[in-house]
């Protein structure tokens, strides 16, 4: 079945949406599915058009994610949406690779904007089809400009973000207050440089709970990368990677970024060498006063702490800028691409980002302009209180081995842990220097001739 | 000597003839009884085994670029390779460390519960039990006690006054963390064959042994440690060749973390393949642990028939 007339595009207010429709969303999803698998390849017999979407959203993420399905669905009723949520991480993005080899992908799928660069060169992806995004209503003008062309590669378009979402700080107001860190308003007052970040974290330390700023990283992918690479792109300094190498590093910008970390996370103050799980659950039961890390927390921690804000992290040295990445949607690669589904896809690309005002409440920093600029979405708290994050985003370095869930973040996290916990930040920017050479020397295995 | 001779002169009798003719019918049936294991067998042990070989001589990538034949270099690669040597080494001390205790923890309890602890059946059950459960669930509780801040063990030292352990977080307690738990997790199956084999030793040996004024140790020592000897090399073996395997527990709760400290080679074979893309150098890594393998195994049966003779 032919879609249906285009809606409109002006963006609609998300319908609340209420438990039992999300059971008749679900059930219609199953149904869906179980059609979808009696007759590979063709519509549904419903007469809708299958699309099948691969996304990471576990926890929050996929239960907003499962709203915004529902409101897609009720707004496009000829589209069949079958959703498969896999784990985050290495195996999520072994799995697309795959689903792209076989020919036999989803029609869409959530890729982070930093992994792109490792993706679109080795033809696991298909453009997308502007005419037809700017038909169901979305332009590259809804997009911040920056971020819409991390998307590009060659002469196409193969990722529409869905999101940013930023490295910030999360406070317990009434430890902050005690430390006299919050202004007249009950927000966090600017830290304005390294000194008085140190300060901070030692007055939160001294205000109760007995650690200063939670942080951890340990057996993480990703953590240590973020913040590291959040500091060193304050300080001005590039980072080059040249294919065939040598890579570029600022060594003393890089010191200085271990050995701020090195003075916070002393072993003192705050503990030197936290999990992720760990920091999180100390912040969570109010024994720090601060915890570095991503948005994507917000849900859980919304729960769990009664006196929570939320900031841009803190510009400490020359200048703005917040580690960042983004979920955007791809279309991976098909053998045998049916042109009705294509159009489905680009359909729902394009309702999702209009309904991702949903996407907002769960910390997200919407990346569809008509969305992320509205006045709905700047009343949300504490989401507005850091949704500058988003004017100065930091993504990874773009590099066929760099991005989320790759091994590059895995050596880069180490850095950290040597800096902190291991021989220190001299011996860190050296492990820095020597994996980023060994790194850059190395051939991207997906490109190449395909046998 | 003329008899045997003469059967085989090709005169053929009907008597001659019959038994024959029965024992290639037996063979033609075995045939298919055979075929359907070694169509099992062929497609996936000996074909994969062949096909990952000539992989590891190309440098095929994941998303199917590449492919083509490079000659040895990624086995020079990997032999050049300072990771693969730390996640050998990594995997030899998880060995070491695991199957000590696997086999003289599992003989201990096995001796107790045999020697008529009371509610036999209960111990039997309590340290049988742990063996039982998935690997995912071990790791969620190990990973809990092993928390820093909030866990039991941390918790524990705590109340006595200590600073607690980074059990997962600190790269020298880490792998031993890892072995703990494997340890409380597997040690009921050698548990179990201990058991079962003490059970067999026979009554008279330990009558003779008692008429002679042999005390509950010398017992132990001379009687019932000799006959846990076929049962102990087996156990080696299986433990052996199962800590050597190790992957699991440590993606679960280590990601072969901190640093590389828990890295073991099978999980930096997955990390080469499946997140770097890279299969055809990981295949050659691969079979770089089948060699190993293969000359432990040799060794195991070098020593068996040495005992054997």
């Amino acid at each position: 079945m032919p879609s249906s007339p285009v809606p409109e595009p002006p963006p609609r207010p998300p319908s609340p949406v209420s438990r039992r429709s999300i059971l008749l969303g679900g059930g219609a999803l199953a149904l869906g599915a179980a059609a979808a698998g009696c007759t590979p390849g063709g519509a549904t017999p419903a007469g809708r058009t299958p699309v099948r979407f691969w996304s990471l959203f576990q926890g929050g993420d996929g239960a907003r994610a499962e709203t915004m399905y529902a409101a897609v669905e009720e707004q496009a009723p000829h589209l069949a949406i079958e959703p498969t949520t896999l784990a985050w991480g290495p195996p999520y993005y072994t799995k697309l690779a795959m689903a792209s080899v076989g020919g036999r992908a989803p029609e869409t799928a959530i890729m982070h904007l930093s992994r792109l660069p490792g993706y679109a060169p080795g033809g696991l992806l298909e453009p997308f089809d502007l005419d037809l995004l700017a038909e169901f209503g979305v332009t590259p003008d809804d997009f911040v400009p920056d971020l819409w062309r991390r998307g590009e590669y060659d002469d196409g378009v193969y990722a529409v973000p869905l999101d940013t979402h930023p490295f910030i700080v999360f406070y317990d107001t009434e430890l902050a207050d005690s430390a006299g860190l919050l202004d007249t308003d009950g927000r966090l007052r600017p830290i304005r440089s390294d000194r008085e970040l140190v300060e901070a974290s030692r007055a939160l330390a001294e205000a109760g709970g007995g650690n200063g700023i939670s942080f951890g990283y340990v057996n993480d992918d990703s953590q240590g990368w973020r913040l590291f690479w959040n500091l060193y792109s304050q300080t001005g300094a590039e980072l080059r990677l040249p294919e065939g190498g040598p890579a570029e590093l600022d060594h003393d910008a890089a010191l200085r970024v271990y050995r701020l970390l090195a003075e916070l996370f002393d072993g003192g103050t705050s503990p030197a060498g936290q999990s992720y799980q760990t920091a999180l659950a100390g912040f969570a039961d109010g024994r720090s006063g601060m915890l570095l890390t991503g948005e994507w927390e917000l849900p859980y921690l919304q729960d769990s702490v009664e006196n929570l804000g939320a900031a841009p992290f803190p510009t400490v040295f020359e200048q703005p800028g917040s580690y960042a990445d983004s979920h955007a949607f791809v279309l991976p690669r098909q053998n045998d691409p049916d042109p009705e589904r294509v159009r489905a896809a680009h359909e729902f690309v394009a309702l999702m980002l209009r309904n991702s005002m949903t996407w907002g409440e769960a910390g997200h920093l919407p990346a569809y302009r008509p969305v992320g600029e509205s006045e709905e979405y700047l009343s949300l708290s504490p989401q507005a209180d850091y949704a500058a994050a988003a004017e100065n985003p930091v993504l990874d370095p773009p590099s066929w081995f760099a991005g989320a869930g790759s091994t590059f973040h895995t050596d880069m996290t180490d850095t950290v842990r040597t800096a902190l916990t291991g021989a220190g930040p001299e011996a860190a920017v050296e492990q820095l220097a020597e994996a980023l050479d060994s790194w850059v020397v190395r051939e991207n295995p997906t490109v190449g001739g395909t046998s | 000597m003329s008899a045997p001779a003469r059967t085989r002169i090709p005169q053929r009798t009907p008597e001659a003839a019959r038994p024959r003719r029965a024992r290639r019918a037996i063979a033609d049936a075995s045939w298919t009884f055979l075929l359907p294991f070694v169509l099992v067998y062929g497609a996936f042990l000996g074909w994969p085994l062949l096909s990952g070989l000539w992989i590891s001589f190309t440098d095929l990538a994941l998303n199917g670029a590449g492919g083509d034949f490079v000659g040895t270099d990624n086995y020079a690669e990997a032999l050049g390779d300072p990771l693969v040597w730390q996640t050998v080494g990594n995997t030899a001390f998880f060995t070491l460390i695991t199957t000590v205790p696997l086999i003289v923890i599992a003989l201990a309890m096995a001796v107790l519960v045999h020697a008529g602890l009371p509610g036999q059946w209960l111990w039997r059950l309590a340290f049988f039990m742990p063996f039982l459960l998935p690997v995912t669930t071990v790791a969620l509780v190990w990973d809990y006690l092993y928390n820093d801040d909030f866990g039991l063990f941390n918790q524990v030292l705590g109340v006595f006054g200590g600073d607690g352990l980074g059990w997962l977080t600190d790269e020298n307690v880490a792998m031993w963390s890892v072995a703990a738990a494997t340890v409380w997790w597997t040690v009921g199956f050698n548990f179990l064959l201990y058991l079962a084999a003490l059970q067999s030793v026979p009554d008279h040996l330990y009558e003779a042994a008692a008429l002679d004024g042999a005390g509950a140790w010398a017992r132990l020592r001379y009687v019932t440690l000799p006959q846990l000897r076929t049962v102990t090399v087996v156990v080696i073996l299986l433990q052996v060749l199962a800590s050597l395997k190790v992957f699991d527990q440590i993606y679960l709760l280590t990601m072969g973390g901190p640093g590389d400290s828990t890295r073991s080679l099978l999980l930096y074979i997955y990390d080469l393949g499946f997140t770097g893309y890279r299969i055809g150098y990981s295949s050659a890594v691969s079979y770089l642990f089948l060699a190993i393998v293969l000359v432990i195994a040799a060794v195991q049966v070098w020593i068996a028939m040495r005992r054997k003779a």
